[in-house]
């Protein structure tokens, strides 16, 4: 009764996040964690979500897999679909298959996501005992085709050992290999790099994405380095105080982005290979308490170009034709965007090739 | 205490007087080096406490490292976790004791200071560390925190003048001086890096160690400290000795940079040749595994993905300290260990095969 072994009904996707409302009941007032999260996910698709530190992205991710205390958190409104079933309508029963099987999570730290009494095979095989009802040898045998796969040297001797006998990259294998282990269809990887150093994270990065390659999972792959994100994304969501502010495929939110805060995040980060150094231009002041968030669009207080209209009327969701949307008022404003977005590579070669011919190729990007 | 004022006249005459230790370590304008470390080791016991022998293993953290500081630029110093970038910063505060090489900071040597010499040397040369959240005292105010440094030192002695000096620093650091009687709880990260940058600056001194300062905060967060820490720069002619992981901070921020791995150098350059021209091949890894936002970039450009983890430092490699994940290692790499040579002016790389991208060819195409 494997769910992922179905079709996904006509009309539907893969994952279907639907107007998603999670908000925390607490003493100081409620915490509009997620404030209105769609978005849709088909197989062999890889979703960034970007934003910084309690923007909502991993609240939206752990909503999904039904992992938030209720209470205090409680959902407000909206609909996960997985293959067209509602999440929200299952039964705990059915969740604890789905989850792990047919929708698995990789965490953060691998410092403490693995249980350290219990031998890394132990844990491998969790889920296949679980779900798939091996037998203790059997999930043995899996789990070290499951450590050899994501490149660990000698798997028939370190299925025996323990999580502190492994370094930090290791573990984050190892993690993988744990959400990999019953083929899910969506593999949601929390900040899956951020604990490690680059030429571990490139090493991460490059196993994701051959398992997708092979098994053809979705990912959704939550981060704050706009680095990973042009890596591995195909389309990107942009989150900021809960609610995403753009969203589009990884082309048109590096190259056609539309909203404020995306730009400010583009020219947040120092530019690679330069030949001068410029200043950097920061956001100024500090993301809003999710309690008392502004009046009007939430990123007001820190846009540059924030006018009264933004400081008290909440910005609807402007949708191209591609599926491209942004929550700013002026995001349709081509002049507004033209004269106000950052520059970016394309741009820069569109305008040089511009100015070495003019007859030229200026229809090509 | 007495010879606190006398301490600025005494370095500068020992600059004058010693510059034995420091022949041949001139920058183009012919100035003598601020801080000139030289063939700097650090290793600590692996057991310690009672069971502690003296043939228990050692981790060598930094292992005969060498480098030069000038009055007011920034130095970069990169490598990943657990390579001895930060270990070395401490050494040179003596927040640690090196246990080999010199370390002259105003042309004395930090390495055998006294503690009496220690304190007037630090008044010279502050911290700045990466954890906003732990290197401020919860239970002192931020106004409190920026002025112990100008108590320790018995400047200001007079309250009033004092804190109004503190409220001066609070604003150029762009924080509210209304806030100098709240507690660090009530900051979020940035700001409360703000106070920890505005206690470094409270002495005015000549060199500051910034460990990972950017590293716990968010990206929008992050570029405003940047951009605080290279305005201050330019208003006081500070040095910087800048530790980070992230290389493309250290590359915004730096004159020049270098790269540690294990515990050695590997290269050191400005950072313009550094960023595009490495030669060695760790640099070259480095550099390759670092993620661009710019798909189009991302997808055309060649990587090199280095295999498994660094050795541990107890028992590091023979030779060259990284032929055990090094692409283009050779026989003698594992015998022989390279010496920091100059291969173009002012650019130096420990590689027996330096060359500008000698990987070149084995580099896989993603």
């Amino acid at each position: 009764m494997d769910l992922k072994n179905q079709p996904v009904p006509e009309g539907s996707h893969l994952l279907e996040v639907d107007d998603l409302k999670m908000y925390f009941h607490t003493q100081d007032g409620v915490v509009k964690a997620v404030d209105g999260v769609s978005y849709n996910l088909d197989r062999g698709e890889t979703l960034g979500v970007v934003g910084e530190s309690g923007s909502g992205k991993s609240v939206t991710a752990m909503t999904i897999m039904g992992l938030i205390d209720m209470p205090p958190g409680k959902i407000e409104g909206g609909d996960v679909r997985y293959r067209g079933l509602s999440l929200f309508e299952m039964t705990e029963k059915q969740m604890q298959d789905i989850r792990g099987n047919d929708i698995a999570m990789v965490f953060q730290d691998p410092m403490t996501s693995l249980n350290p009494v219990y031998t890394i095979g132990r844990q491998l095989g969790e889920g296949l005992r679980l779900h798939r009802g091996y037998s203790k040898e059997q999930a043995t045998k899996r789990a070290i085709e499951l450590l050899d796969m994501v490149g660990i040297p000698n798997p028939e001797q370190r299925v025996k050992d323990y999580p502190h006998q492994f370094s930090g990259g290791m573990r984050q294998r190892v993690m993988i290999a744990m959400a990999l282990a019953c083929d899910p269809d969506i593999l949601i990887a929390d900040e899956p790099t951020t604990a490690l150093d680059v030429t571990i994270q490139a090493q991460i990065i490059e196993l994701m994405q051959e398992m997708q390659e092979k098994n053809g999972n979705a990912i959704i792959m939550i981060t704050h380095d706009l680095g990973v994100v042009a890596d591995v994304a195909d389309k990107i969501m942009v989150m900021y105080a809960g609610r995403p502010v753009e969203f589009g495929t990884a082309d048109e939110i590096f190259y056609n982005p539309v909203h404020p805060y995306t730009w400010g995040l583009v020219r947040s980060i120092p530019e690679a290979l330069v030949d001068e150094k410029k200043p950097l231009t920061p956001i100024k002041g500090n993301p809003p308490s999710l309690v008392n968030v502004p009046k009007g669009c939430s990123f007001s207080p820190r846009c540059p170009y924030a006018t009264d209209r933004c400081r008290n009327e909440r910005p609807d969701t402007y949708t191209t034709e591609t599926g491209h949307y942004s929550r700013c008022h002026y995001s349709m404003d081509p002049e507004f965007v033209a004269k106000n977005a950052p520059t970016n590579s394309r741009r820069r070669a569109e305008e040089n090739g511009a100015a070495d011919a003019v007859a030229g190729k200026g229809g090509e990007a | 205490m007495a010879d606190e004022k006398n301490a600025p006249t005494k370095a500068d005459d020992a600059a004058a007087s010693v510059p034995s230790d420091l022949e041949g370590h001139v920058d183009a304008q012919g100035r003598y080096p601020l801080l000139s470390v030289q063939h700097l080791s650090k290793e600590f016991p692996v057991d310690s406490g009672v069971f502690a022998s003296k043939m228990s293993k050692r981790v060598s953290a930094v292992d005969d490292i060498s480098f030069d500081i000038f009055p007011g630029e920034t130095f970069g110093l990169v490598g990943e976790s657990g390579c001895g970038k930060s270990t070395t910063g401490r050494c040179i505060m003596r927040l640690t004791n090196p246990t080999g090489g010199k370390v002259f900071f105003n042309g004395e040597n930090v390495a055998d200071m006294k503690k009496k010499d220690l304190k007037s040397m630090r008044h010279d040369m502050q911290f700045i560390f990466q954890d906003p959240y732990a290197s401020l005292n919860p239970r002192m105010t931020i106004g409190e925190i920026i002025s112990e440094p100008l108590i320790i030192h018995g400047e200001m002695t007079d309250k009033k003048e004092r804190l109004d000096f503190v409220r001066e620093l609070l604003d150029e650091v762009g924080l509210n001086p209304e806030h100098i009687n709240r507690y660090p709880h009530e900051f979020s990260g940035g700001q409360r890096q703000r106070v920890g940058i505005a206690r470094a600056f409270a002495l005015r001194p000549k060199l500051i160690i910034c460990d990972e300062p950017v590293s716990a905060l968010d990206v929008s967060i992050q570029a405003q400290v940047l951009n605080l820490l290279s305005g201050l720069q330019e208003q006081y002619g500070t040095a910087y000795l800048f530790i980070a992981h992230d290389l493309s901070v250290v590359q915004h921020i730096s004159n020049r940079v270098a790269v540690m791995y294990l515990g050695n150098l590997m290269e050191l350059s400005d950072w313009k040749t550094l960023y595009a021209q490495p030669y060695h091949p760790y640099t070259q890894s480095l550099l390759s595994a670092v993620p661009v936002p710019d798909p189009d970039v991302q997808r055309s450009r060649k990587r090199i993905i280095l295999a498994g983890d660094p050795p541990s430092p107890i028992d590091p490699p023979t030779g060259c300290r990284f032929h055990t994940r090094c692409p283009i290692a050779k026989e003698i790499c594992s015998k022989e260990r390279p010496e920091l040579k100059e291969v173009a002016p002012g650019h130096f790389c420990a590689c027996h095969f330096a060359a500008p991208f000698p990987i070149k060819e084995s580099s896989i195409n993603l």
